[in-house]
């Protein structure tokens, strides 16, 4: 230390090594991060790639860039799986679960937090609770209530499978969302003699967006990937949602992978369009809401 | 302050079952019947199902019969179970690379690495891909003549070019690694939304005393995320039983064997493959079991947070 402040030559290199030290630890990083990259993007790009090939070019050369671009792939992928009837399916199914399970967690995140009833927290752990039993474990006996109420093959019964998976989770963010917005807010409104319906659609829905926004791209990302249910609830063939669909034709036996590439890009473009949109919200914190 | 007087009479009222300011029966019911119903009827009582039916024998088109505990017997005598469960335990010993690796990630993309934004971006993607696409994708990645294998031979590592999903270790193996390739990034947000709480100048503070990256991550960052990280690794161990299912149905199918059987794929086989309704309900509780006890932690910590104040 103290020949280091008497002798400035020392003390310059010694500097020069740490920042040369600093500066290759960067690089390191740097390199690491963009390897973890690669390994990211790779198998999206692999599947853009081949999507384009012809079968033939596809058994010349199938790792390189395809000769031409063809859209054949897209063509015969709309041929055999009637891609706008699956996507219809999945998107009534998708935004049915997702406005059902919103309007439910609304209601009682709002009756829980806001208004004094009995058992208000027990009704809370309840509804949470239930995200102990995942769906692989009841898959039977919840086809078969829903084929009892009558809901079997139907968007209802998809639509009521997504809400009731996904309201633990929206009923958690919403609570503690409402939790955090002043009760003298809504005494003031009720003084004024507004309903509670008016209450809650007026003045706490607005201020809540941020968290309905978070959930719902949560919500909407699960159940539009979602397999299981659909493949159980919903049946084959054009019955079924874009998931089950692409999940289907990759299990042809005569299927070749440039038409099965072109069929997992169409099933995973709705959501990465969300992404690009909504990159945002998602990466700063939307999902982050969801994971404290 | 009179409010104040008037909320405690009425919550005395309430408590002796008067009806003072309570909201009316018809508005509570209206609140709370879509989500208790939803609850009740698409969960709590296909559970109680699962279980009845778990004591039932069923054949085929016959009217099941009470059989007792001889489904779980017979599960407990099968082979598949105990494999199945045993890969669940392997695929459980990776839990330090899927709690660690995304730590690691955020902290490095944490320091404001140049380009940080594009790396998280780039890293979340797999996480926002469909499990089921995410196994058909590496379907072709991984074949024996696939990108990764003619990478590993171009780079001369001709020896490490296996037939990836073929064969007993390597199936697992690789149907753990394509899991935590489409996992880790929704880790990488976790940690990154728990240090964004971690104060800027505490660490530019530190930083100017001549504390090092090392110093920054033990001294401030882990002590603060530790909750963090003890919800992620939580979210892991119940993810890794149930988010299976897509990964094991596109990429092997529970093979070669019983290589990669996972128990929630079993439920579904049992069930709709070897139509034995009873016995898969029996796998299901089994399984249950497992999960409910893990997502138990986050169903506290939830409820801790949610709860109100009121007795």
């Amino acid at each position: 230390m103290t020949m280091a402040m008497t002798n400035p030559a020392v003390r310059r290199r010694r500097r020069q090594r740490a920042f040369r030290v600093a500066a290759v630890g960067r690089w390191a990083v740097t390199a690491a991060l963009v390897m973890v990259a690669v390994a990211a993007l790779y198998p999206l790009l692999f599947t853009v790639v081949n999507s384009f090939k012809s079968r033939a070019g596809y058994a010349q050369n199938p790792l390189g860039l395809p000769d031409g671009i063809s859209f054949d792939n897209y063509v015969e992928t709309f041929i055999r799986m009637n891609v706008p009837r699956l996507l219809l399916n999945s998107v009534v199914t998708t935004l049915g679960g997702l406005l059902l399970s919103t309007i439910a967690a609304l209601f009682i995140a709002y009756a829980v937090t806001k208004l004094r009833i009995r058992f208000g927290n027990l009704l809370f752990l309840f509804v949470i609770s239930m995200l102990v039993i995942p769906s692989q474990v009841i898959i039977y006996p919840l086809y078969e209530t829903i084929l009892n109420l009558g809901f079997g093959n139907s968007y209802s019964g998809l639509i009521l499978a997504y809400a009731a998976f996904g309201l633990p989770m929206s009923t958690y963010l919403l609570v503690a969302y409402f939790r955090a917005i002043p009760d003298e807010l809504i005494e003031a409104a009720r003084l004024d003699g507004a309903g509670e319906l008016r209450i809650l659609f007026q003045i706490l829905l607005p201020v809540s967006t941020p968290a309905i926004a978070a959930m719902s791209i949560l919500n909407f990302v699960w159940m539009w990937n979602d397999l299981l249910l659909p493949l159980v609830i919903m049946g084959g063939s054009d019955n079924t949602t874009l998931m089950v669909g692409v999940a289907l034709l990759s299990g042809q036996y005569d299927v070749s992978i440039p038409l099965v590439s072109a069929g997992l890009i169409v099933a995973l473009l709705p959501v990465i369009i969300i992404y690009f949109l909504f990159q945002r919200q998602i990466l700063n914190g939307a999902i982050s809401g969801a994971v404290k | 302050m009179h409010s104040t007087a008037h909320q405690a009479t009425a919550r005395q009222k309430a408590r002796r079952g008067g009806s003072g300011l309570r909201p009316s029966l018809f508005l509570v019911g209206l609140l709370v019947l879509p989500a208790l119903i939803l609850a009740v009827v698409f969960k709590l009582v296909p559970l109680v199902r699962a279980f009845w039916l778990s004591l039932l024998k069923t054949q085929g088109f016959y009217d099941p019969t009470f059989a007792g505990i001889s489904n779980y017997r017979s599960m407990l005598r099968d082979p598949m179970f105990e494999d199945a469960f045993r890969n669940a335990l392997m695929v459980f010993l990776s839990l330090p690379v899927w709690v660690f690796m995304p730590l690691v990630i955020a902290l490095l993309l944490f320091q404001r690495t140049p380009g940080w934004k594009f790396f998280r971006a780039a890293y979340f993607l797999p996480y926002m891909i469909a499990p089921v696409v995410v196994g058909i994708m590496f379907r072709q990645i991984l074949s024996p003549d696939g990108p990764l294998n003619a990478m590993l031979i171009s780079i001369g590592l001709a020896p490490l070019a296996i037939e990836w999903l073929n064969g007993p270790n390597s199936a697992l193996f690789s149907l753990t690694a394509v899991a935590l390739w489409s996992f880790f990034g929704l880790g990488v947000l976790t940690y990154l939304s728990g240090l964004s709480t971690v104060p800027q100048e505490v660490v530019e503070a530190a930083r100017l005393d001549g504390a090092g990256f090392w110093r920054l991550l033990f001294n401030f960052a882990l002590p603060l995320i530790r909750p963090v990280v003890g919800y992620w690794t939580v979210l892991c161990m119940s993810g890794m039983l149930i988010w299976m299912f897509p990964l094991v149905y596109a990429l092997t199918r529970g093979g070669p064997g019983s290589a990669t059987m996972m128990p929630e794929y079993l439920v579904f086989i049992t069930t709709f493959e070897f139509l034995n309704r009873g016995k898969g309900a029996a796998i299901g509780m089994a399984l249950f079991v497992f999960v409910a006890f893990i997502s138990t932690f986050v169903v506290r910590q939830m409820y801790r947070e949610g709860r109100g104040r009121q007795p």
